[in-house]
C-alpha cells in the first residue's frame, strides 16, 4: 500500500549552482524593453541580413501580435508574462571567440564554471556557447570539417549557407505555428545549425550550451540540423540562468529534417532556474528509414510547455521521444510528445516519466495520429508519473487519432506514490531515508539516464539526489 | 462535370480571397494571384478549419491557425504542420463570370 509522504514546509534545500551572475557592463548591445518594428528592423540591421529575412521578421512580429495567448495549459502563469517588460536583444561581445582565449574574460569564467571547456576536451566533436542572443564561441573538430560537416551559430549559417538556410528554414516549422514561434521569427537570434552530408557519421557528440545572464531578457535561438541521406548525428544542448527575482523568457524554435536512412538524436537538459518561462516549439520530420530521437530532460524552469514531434513522413521511418520531467516547488512542467505516422510501416515509441515533489506539478500532453494509408504502422506510448506527497500533482492529457485500421496503437499510463514498502526496505539495508527516496526516483528516471552521455548522467542522478534531499519528513 | 457560377471577378481583387458555397458541399475558397484566379476547397488539411481568413501572399496561401502554407495553384502542402494536399477546382472565366468546375 502507498501512502503519502509527508513533507515539511519550505523544506526546498537544493542549492542552484548555475545561479550565479556576471557584470554586464561591458555589453557591447542591449536593446531598450518592449517589442517594436523598430527593434525587429534594428536586431536585423545589426546583423546585416538579406532582405528576405528582415521581411521574415516583420511577418513574424505581425502574426505574434494577432494570435491571441493559449487559451489551454497553465494560463494562470502563462499570463504573468509581460511582453513589455523584456529586452529582446542583448549582445554581449563584439565578436564570435574561435579560441577559447578570445573569448571576453566574465563570460569565459561563466562557461568554466559550468565545465564547457573540459567538456569539449573529453568527448564532443564540436562545442557552441550561447551567452545572451548571441553565440560566443564555437568550435568543431578538424576532421569533420573535412568531411564537409558543417555546425555553426545560425547568424553565420544565414551569411555563409544561405542557400541551405532558405531551403528548409520554417519548413518545419512556420512562422506562424503558433504565438511563441512567431515571437521567435521575429527576433531569433543564435542557435545553431548543422548540415551533415549524405553518408557522414559523426560519431561523438556536437553540444550547444545556452546561458541567460541578463535579467528580464527573453533569449530566442533558433536551431536548424539537416541530416542528409544516410548520415547520423547526435546533438546535445544545456541550458542554465542566474538566480534573478524576476522572471526572463527562453522561448526558441529547433527544426529537425532527416532525410532518407538518416539519423538524428537530439538531446536537451534544461536546468534554467526557476523564474524562466521555457516556451519552446521542436518538431523533426523524417522521411523514408529515416529516425529521429528527442532525449528531452526537464528539471528547471518556472514552467515549461514543450511537445517535441516528429512527423514520420517515409515509409519506415522510426521516431522515438524520451523524456523525464522533475517539477518542484512553484514549477510546472508542462511536457509531452507528438508523433504523427503519415506513411505505412512507420514505427514510434514514447516513454515519458514525471516526478512531482515540494507542490510541483507535471502535465503530460501528448498526440499521436495515424493517418489514412499509414498500413502498418506501429506506436507505442508509456507515461507513468510518480507524486511525491500530498501537495503535489500530475496530468496525463494523451490525444489519438487513428485514421487507419491496420495500424497497431499502445498506450500505458500510471500515476503513483512513492511506496512504503520500497522505502522501508531500502532502509532496512542502511540507507536515510532521503537516501533511500532518491534511489527509488533515480531508479524510476534510469531508463532516461542511461541514454545520456556519462558525464550527463552522473550531473543528472546529483540533481535528483539534491531535489529529494528533505522532501521526506 | 457541371459548372457553377459562383462570383464575378470583380469581386476577388488581385491579392485577395473570397469564399463560395456551391450547394451543400464544404465552402471553396477563390484566391486572386496577381489576375489569375484559382480555387481551392477552404479546408485546411491540418486541423479541417476554414482558410479564408489566412494571409494569401503570391501564390501561398498562410492558414490563420497553425500557419501552414498551400500553393493555391497546386493545392499542395509547402509546411507542416500539413501534409496532406487541399483539394483544388478548375476556374473558368467568361464575360466577367467565375465559373467552378465540379
Amino acid at each position: 500500500m502507498a501512502i503519502p509522504v509527508p513533507v515539511e514546509p519550505n523544506s526546498l534545500i537544493e542549492e542552484y549552482r548555475h545561479g550565479f551572475h556576471e557584470s554586464e557592463d561591458h555589453y557591447a548591445f542591449k536593446s531598450g524593453k518592449g517589442l517594436t518594428r523598430e527593434i525587429v528592423e534594428r536586431i536585423s540591421a545589426m546583423k546585416s541580413e538579406p532582405a528576405w529575412m528582415t521581411a521574415f521578421r516583420l511577418r513574424g512580429l505581425a502574426l505574434f501580435e494577432k494570435k491571441p495567448m493559449p487559451d489551454w495549459g497553465d494560463t494562470a502563469l502563462l499570463n504573468e508574462i509581460d511582453f513589455a517588460d523584456i529586452h529582446y536583444f542583448v549582445r554581449s561581445t563584439d565578436h564570435q571567440g574561435l579560441s577559447w582565449d578570445d573569448v571576453p574574460p566574465e563570460i569565459k569564467r561563466t562557461f568554466d564554471r559550468l565545465g564547457i571547456p573540459e567538456a569539449e576536451r573529453k568527448f564532443l566533436s564540436g562545442v557552441s556557447a550561447q551567452y545572451e542572443s548571441e553565440v560566443v564561441y564555437h568550435s568543431v573538430r578538424e576532421d569533420l570539417a573535412r568531411e564537409g560537416v558543417i555546425f555553426c551559430d545560425m547568424d553565420t549559417a544565414l551569411r555563409e549557407h544561405p542557400e541551405i538556410v532558405q531551403k528548409y528554414l520554417s519548413t518545419v516549422i512556420p512562422i506562424g505555428d503558433n504565438k511563441f514561434a512567431a515571437l521567435n521569427s521575429a527576433v531569433w537570434s543564435g542557435g545553431s545549425f548543422v548540415y551533415v552530408p549524405p553518408g557522414v557519421e559523426v560519431k561523438t557528440p556536437l553540444q550547444a550550451y545556452f546561458r541567460i545572464n541578463t535579467e528580464n531578457m527573453g533569449q530566442f535561438e533558433r536551431t536548424l540540423i539537416i541530416a542528409d541521406k544516410g548520415s547520423k548525428v547526435h546533438y546535445i544542448e544545456g541550458c542554465t540562468a542566474p538566480k534573478f527575482s524576476t522572471a526572463s523568457l527562453h522561448s526558441a524554435v529547433v527544426e529537425l529534417i532527416a532525410l532518407e536512412g538518416a539519423s538524428i538524436r537530439y538531446t536537451t537538459i534544461q536546468n534554467w532556474y526557476r523564474n524562466i518561462f521555457n516556451l519552446v516549439t521542436k518538431r523533426a520530420v523524417a522521411y523514408k528509414n529515416a529516425t529521429v530521437e528527442w532525449v528531452d530532460g526537464n528539471i528547471g524552469s518556472r514552467l515549461t510547455m514543450k511537445y517535441p514531434a516528429i512527423y514520420l513522413m517515409g515509409e519506415g521511418a522510426r521516431g522515438e521521444i524520451l523524456s523525464m520531467a522533475f517539477a518542484g516547488e512553484g514549477q510546472h512542467q508542462d511536457a509531452g510528445a507528438k508523433v504523427i505516422h503519415v506513411a505505412p510501416h512507420t514505427t514510434s515509441v514514447v516513454t515519458n516519466k514525471a516526478v512531482s515533489a515540494h507542490g510541483g506539478k507535471t502535465t503530460y500532453r501528448g498526440l499521436v495520429e495515424v493517418h489514412a494509408g499509414a498500413i502498418g504502422a506501429k506506436t507505442r506510448v508509456k507515461c507513468d508519473a510518480l507524486i511525491m506527497d500530498a501537495q503535489s500533482s500530475s496530468d496525463t492529457k494523451p490525444t489519438m487519432r487513428v485514421d487507419e485500421q491496420r495500424s497497431t496503437v499502445e498506450h500505458e499510463a500510471s500515476v503513483s506514490k512513492i511506496g512504503e514498502e520500497q522505502l522501508f526496505y531500502a532502509m532496512s539495508r542502511g540507507l536515510s531515508e532521503a537516501d533511500a527516496t532518491a534511489l527509488i526516483v533515480n531508479g524510476f528516471f534510469d531508463f532516461f539516464v542511461k541514454e545520456l552521455p556519462m558525464e550527463y548522467a552522473v550531473e543528472l542522478n546529483r540533481l535528483v539526489k539534491l531535489e529529494m534531499e528533505g522532501s521526506v519528513g | 462535370m457541371a459548372q457553377h457560377l459562383v462570383a464575378r471577378v470583380e469581386d476577388v481583387p488581385p491579392g485577395t480571397t473570397k469564399r463560395v458555397q456551391i450547394a451543400e458541399r464544404p465552402p471553396i475558397l477563390l484566391c486572386n494571384v496577381k489576375g489569375t484566379v484559382y480555387a481551392i476547397e477552404d479546408v485546411c488539411t491540418h486541423d479541417g478549419g476554414a482558410l479564408d481568413q489566412g494571409e494569401l501572399e503570391d501564390c501561398t496561401i498562410m492558414c490563420p491557425r497553425h500557419g501552414a502554407f498551400f500553393d493555391v495553384r497546386t493545392g499542395a502542402a509547402l509546411t507542416l504542420p500539413a501534409v496532406t494536399p487541399v483539394r483544388t477546382f478548375s476556374v473558368h472565366i467568361e464575360n466577367g463570370e467565375i465559373r467552378l468546375e465540379t
